[in-house]
């Protein structure tokens, strides 16, 4: 190597500029090694020093549900949650006013959106989230890995759920409870989800599940796979998805879609009618409009929250079930069999 | 740049020796090649064992038409290919076996098209020239800066040093390009059909300016040509090759042979003695011949 | 005849170096928190004279432990990218050429979902992933560059397209069949982030081999320039021609492969760069080389910063903006007639 060249003893008449060259052939990296070797010096300094230093009040360690030992205070008064399911479920165990800050996509309920942000959930800044001093970071599954890395290198405790199925959410709402010192709150509402959980599957007992095709996106087409959250949501309202794949969010070809015919079209839409018009002009597209479900009306349009593993999604379940199987709640209809707030206004079904 | 300082020239020290004694530089001793498109096929072109000697202060044109195996004994006379058979020497030391470096410090090789895209400047454009002499960043000496200047002078450039290439003529290129050839004070100077994008009167000029150096600077000289006048014209030594087999060796007037050219160059040719005692070729068109 | 000198070089990194650590003050000032310069200069100074205890706890976590280590990694990467492109440049005599022109991104990127999907519990999982999948793409396109046994440029940059779209359209497939939540991390990376910063116990490598590459290829900057005027020139002038290829392609690459896996593509850098720095100190490899690096390091640093900052809370992956100010400028210096 040239390097090395430098290194051999010259002709005495170009000592002196060999000497010259050799150091210019240096001076860039000597620069950027003095200011490499500040910032590592320093990074290393100062994260020498743990937070042990900072005198915490009484803390409690817990396994999150990715099996992380976590360090939580025993009082958590400042939380920032980095995904909108856990916002949602913060709310829904009372736990705003302790809710320092969440995403940008944090909008339900609206009060949520009133909360300082920081970033989205892929990308938070962790400025902002620092700038939030909090003593519990939320994370879960839509998280990235990295970010995660960042906050524990911070010395910040962080806490991820990671729910597969209707059942395991409300489990990790329990959790979640203890963890934020909302056990009562959290029992109360785990309670109340699984006895109406419990309620529909004894109403759809004896009933045959619908044939569902889930609609996540109609351009291309893309539908849910098996053993994942959304499926096992379709299970609870009574239905089972057509579609054979163990792929999370699988691309299907509208061949196939035909071949499946599915007795239902399941949308999920805003309370808008968006999703009403988007269905209207499915009907006249080509390969769509020969599919039996939709010449028959048999659509439904379920709520948003279904996507979330958040507590709204029983309401979004109860309503789908309601869509799917309406001969077994018509004798009660009005009697108080569905509850929720959201249930009659945002869900709908097209006959 | 100073144009005044013209009398040392690039040569430096090695200096001029009395006339008349001229030492053998190169020696082509039946030297042969073979290319091959894989290793154990059948060769798809060779030149045949070809010897010849140049010496200081002599030039020397290898000759031919297209295809001739020229660029080959190029190639061989450089040091880049090792020949299958018999030896290139260079003041007694075989070209292909000397380390890059020593090579490019003894011999210089001027491609036809040099393709000139960097430096932008025919002052640094030359200093490339000491490259072989230069350590590690080759950052130029005074010393350096000096040869470089002298090059220039020599080939009549020194007022195109601050000059940037893309603006210099034809002639202006092949002058600087020269220049950096010297600028490596080789003891051979090889160069690959230098006259083909000139004009006639630059040519003339810079086969008088090869000729010129050769006796100061005591270079060996080799062009490789298909300018059968320009070679009968300056050359003191031909070599005449055909589809890669070297047909003569001798001074133009030897070689220059009417029957020979015109079956080599597959072209009606004239061939007259010229007052110098140079060989002269005339291109007679066939028309005469279809006529009959 | 002016021709360069190593004073000359020197006073140009040196001027570059002063831009430079400007620059560093003023991305560690900017961000979502503000900072004023006097209380940064203040607690700059506590951390020189080794009272780093005496910082307040927030200016540690968000000057020290935040944005230092991003603004050092946006060094690094923007110096390995720029010199890289500019070594490709003159191994390929391709004046297009940017350092993930011979596919070591794709790679990169194969390596980090690969590792994802099959080892997604190591420690540093996307970058081990990235560089082991950047180094197998520079091993696998060597050997299709290779002609009787030298590295030819044509051959190269073809190998290095065909790789590209190979690996690409294998991205595509996995991500398309294993399309979860896996994976996320990886896309992210993708568009080119410096937000987490390569983990202290990989920084002295990292930065080793940093400098080892910026060092080799600096060493064999004179035998560029003669390179670029033409190999065979290069070869009659005494450049040991094989050798400083081998060197610099190898040298480039790890470069590359290194920047790619702590950052993922940050696109343009690497081409722009050089070009910009060309127009402003001349191209003799020897001041281009150090200047490119400087330059390069600045160019990310203010793309990072602003990448922080104009959409905040939210980041901007820093890919995104230099995509965004280097396609201008692109078109700008081709306009303008680039060579």
């Amino acid at each position: 190597m040239r390097l090395k060249s430098i290194a051999i003893p010259a002709a005495e008449t170009r000592e002196k500029l060999r000497k010259r060259s050799g150091l210019s052939s240096a001076a860039g990296i000597v620069v950027m090694c003095i200011l490499a070797s500040v910032g590592t010096s320093l990074a290393r300094a100062t994260g020498a020093q743990d937070d042990a230093a900072a005198n915490r009040p009484a803390m409690h360690a817990f396994t999150d549900e990715t099996g992380r030992r976590v360090n939580v205070p025993a009082q958590v008064n400042r939380i920032v949650s980095l995904a909108p399911n856990l916002t949602e479920i913060v709310f829904a165990l009372k736990q705003e006013n302790h809710l320092a800050g969440d995403t940008d996509y944090c909008d339900y309920p609206p009060e949520a959106a009133r909360k300082p942000h920081v970033g989205g959930p892929v990308n938070p800044n962790l400025e902002e989230i620092v700038k939030l001093r909090p003593d519990l970071i939320l994370a879960t599954s839509i998280n990235r890995r990295e970010t995660v890395a960042a906050l524990d290198r911070l010395g910040l405790p962080v806490y991820i759920t990671d729910p597969h199925s209707v059942d395991e959410m409300i489990a990790s709402i329990e959790r979640l409870g203890g963890v934020l010192g909302a056990d009562k709150n959290a029992a109360a509402l785990a309670g109340e989800l699984r006895s109406r959980l419990a309620d529909l599957g004894r109403r759809l007992a004896g009933a045959q599940p619908a044939r569902a095709f889930f609609v996540v996106w109609t351009d291309p087409l893309i539908s849910i796979g098996r053993g994942t959250f959304l499926e096992d949501a379709l299970r609870h309202a009574g239905a089972r998805s057509v579609v054979e794949t163990s792929t999370e969010w699988p691309r299907v070809n509208l061949e196939e879609m035909l071949r499946l015919q599915p007795e239902f079209l399941v949308f999920v839409g805003e309370h808008t009618g968006q999703a009403r018009e988007e269905i209207d002009a499915l009907r006249s597209r080509p390969g769509w409009r020969d599919l039996d479900a939709l010449r028959q009306g048999k659509v439904a349009i379920i709520n948003e929250a279904i996507i979330r593993p958040v507590p709204r999604i029983v309401d979004a379940i109860e309503q789908l079930a309601r869509s799917l199987h309406p001969q077994l709640f018509a004798a009660r209809a009005g009697s108080g069999g569905i509850s929720g707030p959201i249930a009659q206004e945002a869900c709908s079904c097209i006959r | 740049m100073s144009p005044s300082d013209t009398s040392t020239h690039a040569t430096g020290d090695r200096g001029a020796s009395p006339n008349g004694a001229r030492t053998e530089r190169l020696n082509v001793e039946q030297a042969s090649y073979a290319y091959s498109p894989e290793a154990q096929a059948a060769p798809t072109f060779t030149l045949a064992a070809t010897s010849f000697q140049a010496h200081e202060r002599e030039l020397v044109a290898i000759l031919g038409p297209n295809a001739s195996g020229k660029s080959t004994l190029l190639r061989l006379i450089s040091g880049t290919i090792a020949p299958l058979s018999g030896r290139v020497e260079l003041d007694g030391e075989e070209t292909s076996r000397l380390d890059v470096r020593t090579r490019a410090q003894r011999i210089a090789v001027v491609h036809q098209e040099s393709p000139v895209v960097y430096p932008a400047l025919a002052g640094d454009f030359v200093l490339q020239g000491r490259y072989p002499y230069g350590r590690a960043l080759r950052f130029a000496t005074k010393e350096d800066i000096e040869i470089a200047h002298n090059a220039l002078a020599q080939v009549g450039a020194d007022h195109l040093s601050g000059r940037t290439i893309g603006e210099l003529s034809g002639g202006e290129k092949q002058r600087v390009i020269l220049a950096r050839a010297l600028a490596q004070q080789p003891r051979l100077i090889l160069l690959d059909e230098p006259t083909l994008h000139l004009d006639i009167g630059a040519q003339v000029e810079l086969l008088e300016r090869l000729r010129q150096l050769a006796q100061e600077n005591r270079y060996a000289v080799v062009v490789v040509t298909h300018e059968l006048a320009l070679a009968a014209e300056f050359a003191d030594q031909v070599v005449l090759l055909q589809h890669g087999r070297c047909l003569r060796v001798g001074t133009p007037a030897a070689v220059y042979q009417a029957d020979l050219l015109e079956q080599v160059f597959e072209a009606p040719l004239d061939v007259e003695v010229g007052p110098a005692g140079r060989p002269r070729v005339n291109l007679r068109a066939r028309r005469g011949e279809d006529a009959m | 005849m002016h021709p360069l000198t190593a004073r000359h070089v020197l006073w140009v990194c040196a001027g570059l170096a002063a831009v430079l650590l400007a620059c560093v003050v003023l991305a560690l000032k900017l961000g979502a928190v503000p900072i004023s310069v006097t209380d940064l200069l203040i607690n700059l100074g506590r951390v020189a004279i080794g009272r780093s205890d005496q910082l307040p706890s927030e200016y540690r976590l968000i000057v020290f432990d935040l944005r230092l280590p991003r603004i050092m990694l946006g060094i690094l990467v923007g110096a390995a990218l720029s010199v890289s492109g500019a070594s490709f440049q003159a191994l390929l005599r391709n004046p297009l050429a940017d350092p993930f022109v011979l596919g070591v991104s794709s790679g990169a990127a194969l390596g980090a979902i690969l590792a994802l999907i099959f080892a997604p519990q190591l420690p540093f999982v996307t970058l081990l992933g990235a560089f082991v999948g950047a180094m197998a793409t520079i091993a696998a396109v060597y050997f299709l560059g290779r002609r009787g046994g030298e590295l030819d440029s044509t051959t190269l940059l073809l190998g290095g397209v065909i790789s590209a779209s190979f690996l690409s359209a294998i991205i595509m497939f996995l991500m398309t069949t294993l399309a979860g939540r896996d994976l996320r991390g990886a896309v992210f990376w993708m568009m080119g982030d410096l937000s987490t910063p390569v983990p202290v116990d990989l920084q002295w490598i990292f930065m080793a081999g940093l400098l080892a590459g910026i060092g080799a290829i600096y060493s064999t900057s004179a035998d560029l320039n003669l390179l670029l005027t033409g190999e065979r020139e290069a070869i009659h002038l005494g450049v040991e021609a094989t050798r400083v290829k081998l060197v610099v392609y190898v040298a480039a690459s790890l470069l590359t492969a290194l920047a790619v896996s702590a950052s993922g593509q940050i696109g343009y850098v690497g081409l722009l760069v050089p070009h910009a720095v060309r127009r402003i100190f001349g191209s003799d490899y020897r001041i281009l080389i150090p200047a490119s690096a400087f330059c390069g390091a600045i160019a990310i640093l203010l793309a990072d910063t602003l990448a922080r900052t104009v959409v905040a809370p939210t980041e901007l992956p820093v890919g995104a903006m230099t995509a965004m100010a280097g396609a201008p400028v692109f078109i700008y210096l081709l306009r303008r007639g680039m060579r």
